[in-house]
């Protein structure tokens, strides 16, 4: 119980600092709205009621905050899986920034060869998995072996796979598979898009099964890096190459496997984004949320955990912004200033640390005497 | 000469478990040598951060001339003409000597609207300052064509050049030759002549002796008291230091060697730049035998480890261990096969600076039984082994078993290298400068160790820049000399000046 106890309270204590960065971003949002003109609470509140957290004032028929709520899920999903995918490359030392690109090609792939198909579901959703896992991971390993065989850096190959992509994937699109009225690709089947509809009082919602896996693989990275000899090694590899060498651990190897897992998580994102919130891709567009996922790794401390907090907050900034700006009328790019001021404060939390440290002690050391607090202090020293 | 420029009262500086300085009162006169000794992590670095303004002490005051004054920054610290030559230079590589100079306080030329660094003027008050204290520099020097002293020597004139009157040198012959370290006491006592205050922050005693006029010995974070140079014997002085009477005396007995544990022979090996580094190099250490490889830095000694090792590609030549070839196995199968390696950068090399002390003590074994069962990790089995470790091996640290190594000692990161591959039961073991920029106390404990694994009859491959060292702990001494061994013959035969003879490449 006692050591309960303190794991709640060491939880606990972990989880001020950032609360501090959060109001912090809350406050600096809302001078900025002011500036404008508008009422901060209505924008948060927009926020909120865009994500399907708070009821709106109406809704049109069929609809209802549940439709609202699992939507905002849905976009999560890939949110959550591309943070992670930036984390894993960041814990190995790596800067994978071309998520948004491991994200399209899976998601191309797997939509010309199951969502064009007439597969049912049970043997589309395996096959659009694997297709996500093996075509993101080849692409992250082959960032990892370029990386490691030749020194090309990581920043450098991933943005021009990204251009590659985008562009392979538009020919094909434009010229195969392009929907004549939307110009974009045609939708995929509802048998291989990875949502379930259902239904409850009269209001439409679709759950996104992703979600589920999102939330697994989560706890599955977590038990990776922190108990397993494999994520000892990328742990190590990431914090001080030279020492993991000379500890006898095989450098490329696990620079290539953390690049090859980051581009599975990405590949992941990739799926439960276009065959999952979207049913069809754009040409030559790569989704913002390949690059706002690299912020959101950064703002959960490059850990599994704080990737998914950091996703639920961020996600509730990009998917409400829609309501909001047309209800508050704030411009929708007000999500992007405020996640911008967010990260900015996450990347001060040592500063922030400091200072709760020195107000803690400063009546003390004006005082001169000392506290029991002190004496206990100094007899532990 | 007795007027007191510098007076710290009562500081008191705290970091999250440890108590840095401790009350520490001290006064410091105009125009003196003023040595500060301790051992690693007695706080001396601390204490003069705090006159710096690096760090805010939590109590206590500091008066400077007389008045009190509160340092918030580096910058207060310069406008009171203090200076300080820190352990790591700050400077730019890319830049000359006189832009890093000028760099933050530019002398500009007006020309109505317009402005410029004035440059040539810079310059030629850099050349009169070089010569009046004989620190020879060219001021249009790129700081990446220079060598480590020359830099130093950047580093005083910056100083000067911010006409600083106390200057504060933090440990400044770690990183210098013998041959550099007489240079610089000579411009240290031409800088008292000019009648400047310097506080010598250092843990050699030699030093002390030879230019200081008092010297202050903190011992953890408290101020033992202030000595008369002249009048106190460096042995007094490393007793005070460490707190308790210390035996430099090294009591190695005499005993036969088993058999040939490494064989290396006719190892050449060349380096990233294509630069042949060992040439032609053949020894072989056995049972029981340290094998010290003597040698001024640079001249491949620490090759022939890294080769052995596995660290660096050999060309020719071959590497066996127990009769084994082990030249073509990876890094990972001859720490299995029995080498454990204390690398010369323990903090580049030796240790992943931001994982726990616990999980650096487990970095070469973590994926053996019991640490890891199916590629599980067993925390209980990290934290026996670092609990245990740490007592046997005196490894100080703020948190235990949790300390993140980065905010440890230099002292007690080395004991827990040190540990971490003694613990490993090899048969060879290779030190690579183990002592290198810690004090006596932790010098004695580490020679004890190296002595007490000789004694155990495993083979020991010793290479040392210290030639005291090397004569202290050597059953067979070899000396390196550009990529060659010039000279190999057992410790008794050879005397200092023949080793120092072929160190400089003299042969007969």
């Amino acid at each position: 119980m006692k050591k309960f106890i303190t794991r709640v309270r060491s939880a606990l204590s972990g989880l001020l600092v950032p609360s501090i960065s959060i109001a912090l971003t809350l406050i600096v949002a809302s001078v900025i709205v002011l500036l404008l003109g508008k009422n901060p609470l209505e924008v948060f509140l927009g926020f909120l009621r865009g994500s399907g957290l708070v009821f709106k004032p109406r809704y049109a028929g069929g609809q209802g905050i549940l439709t609202d709520f699992f939507s905002y899920l849905s976009i999560l999903t890939p949110m959550i899986f591309a943070s992670l995918g930036v984390m894993m490359g960041l814990r190995a030392g790596l800067f994978n920034i071309g998520v948004a690109g491991q994200m399209l090609l899976p998601g191309f792939l797997a939509s010309v060869f199951v969502g064009y198909s007439d597969l049912p579901t049970y043997l589309a959703w395996p096959l659009v998995i694997i297709i996500g896992l093996v075509a993101g991971g080849a692409m992250g390993a082959l960032i990892g072996f370029l990386k490691h065989r030749f020194n090309i850096h990581e920043v450098v190959t991933s943005i021009m796979l990204n251009y590659i992509i985008s562009y392979v994937t538009a020919f094909f699109i434009n010229t195969y598979f392009a929907d004549p009225v939307t110009r974009n690709s045609r939708p995929v089947s509802e048998a291989s898009r990875l949502l379930i509809p259902g239904q409850a009082g009269g209001v439409r919602f679709d759950l996104p099964v992703g979600l589920v896996v999102a939330l697994l693989v989560i706890f599955v990275m977590r038990f990776l890096l922190d108990r397993t000899t494999v994520g000892f090694r990328i742990n190590a590899v990431g914090l001080n190459k030279d020492c993991a060498r000379y500890a006898g651990i095989n450098v490329g190897n696990n620079v290539v496997l953390a690049m090859a897992m980051s581009g599975m998580l990405a590949g992941l994102a990739g799926i439960t984004y276009y065959l999952g919130f979207a049913n069809n891709m754009v040409p030559k567009e790569l989704v913002s949320l390949g690059y706002d996922s690299i912020a959101v790794a950064v703002l959960g401390n490059v850990a599994p955990v704080g990737c998914l907090f950091a996703s639920i907050l961020v996600t509730i900034f990009q998917k409400g912004s829609v309501y909001m700006s047309s209800n508050v009328g704030v411009p929708k790019d007000i999500a992007s200033v405020i996640i911008g001021i967010l990260l900015m404060f996450s990347a001060s939390g040592l500063y922030i640390e400091e200072t709760l440290q020195r107000l803690k002690r400063t009546p003390r050391s004006k005082r001169g005497a000392k506290t029991d607090t002190d004496k206990a202090e100094e007899e532990r020293v | 000469m007795t007027e007191t420029i510098v007076e710290l009262r009562n500081i008191t500086k705290r970091f999250p478990g440890i108590v840095a300085n401790d009350d520490v009162t001290l006064d410091i006169r105009k125009g003196e040598i003023f040595a500060l000794l301790g051992e690693n992590g007695a706080g001396k670095s601390t204490l003069m951060s705090i006159l710096f303004g690096m760090y805010e002490p939590d109590e206590g005051q500091i008066f400077v001339r007389g008045e009190e004054v509160h340092l918030t920054s580096s910058k207060d610290a310069a406008a009171l003409n203090i200076g300080m030559v820190h352990q790591h230079f700050k400077l730019v590589s890319n830049y000359t000597i006189t832009e890093n100079i000028v760099l933050g306080d530019e002398p500009l030329k007006h020309f109505g609207p317009l402005s410029w660094v004035d440059l040539k003027g810079a310059s030629k008050k850099i050349r009169a300052l070089s010569l009046e204290y004989g620190l020879e520099v060219n001021p249009d020097d790129k700081i990446e064509d220079l060598q480590v002293s020359t830099q130093q020597r950047v580093e005083i004139l910056k100083m000067l050049y911010r006409d600083a009157e106390i200057l504060i040198f933090d440990e400044p012959t770690s990183v210098l030759t013998p041959q550099e370290i007489e240079y610089l006491l000579d411009i240290m006592e031409e800088l008292r002549r000019g009648g400047k205050t310097i506080i010598l922050i250092t843990h050699k005693l030699e030093e002390i002796k030879r230019v200081a006029d008092r010297c202050a010995i903190l011992l953890h974070g408290k101020l033992v008291g202030v000595y008369d140079v002249a009048t106190t014997t460096t042995q007094r002085m490393a007793n005070l230091m460490v707190g308790k009477e210390l035996d430099t005396t090294l009591d190695k007995t005499e005993h036969g060697f088993g058999e040939v544990v490494l064989d290396v022979s006719d190892l050449t090996v060349y380096n990233e730049h294509k630069v042949k580094v060992v040439d032609n190099v053949s020894l072989r250490v056995r049972q029981g035998e340290i094998l010290a490889i003597a040698g001024v830095s640079g001249n491949g000694q620490v090759d022939i480890a890294d080769a052995i090792a596995g660290l660096q590609h050999i060309s020719a030549g071959s590497i066996s261990l127990k009769g084994e070839e082990i030249s073509r196995l990876s890094i990972k199968e001859r720490i299995a096969r029995g080498i454990s390696y204390i690398p010369e950068d323990r903090q580049k090399d030796g240790l992943v600076m931001d994982l726990t002390l616990r999980d650096n003590l487990a970095i070469k074994t973590f994926d053996r039984e019991p640490f890891a069962k199916k590629g599980v990790l067993q925390p209980e089995a990290f934290e026996q082994q670092a609990t245990d470790l740490i007592e046997r091996y005196d490894i100080r640290s703020g948190q235990g078993s949790q300390t993140m190594t980065r905010s440890m000692s230099g002292g007690n990161q080395q004991k827990a290298i040190i540990a971490r591959e003694v613990e490993l039961d090899s048969d060879l073991l290779i030190f690579v400068q183990p002592t290198r920029g810690l004090d006596v106390g932790a010098i004695a404990n580490i020679h004890q160790q190296i002595l007490e694994q000789r004694d155990k009859g495993k083979a020991v491959l010793l290479v040392s820049l210290e030639l005291d060292e090397v004569l202290a702990l050597a059953d067979t001494i070899c000396v390196a000399f550009r990529g060659q061994i010039l000279k190999t013959d057992s410790a008794k035969n050879l005397s200092k000046e023949e080793v120092g003879q072929y160190m400089m490449g003299v042969t007969q």
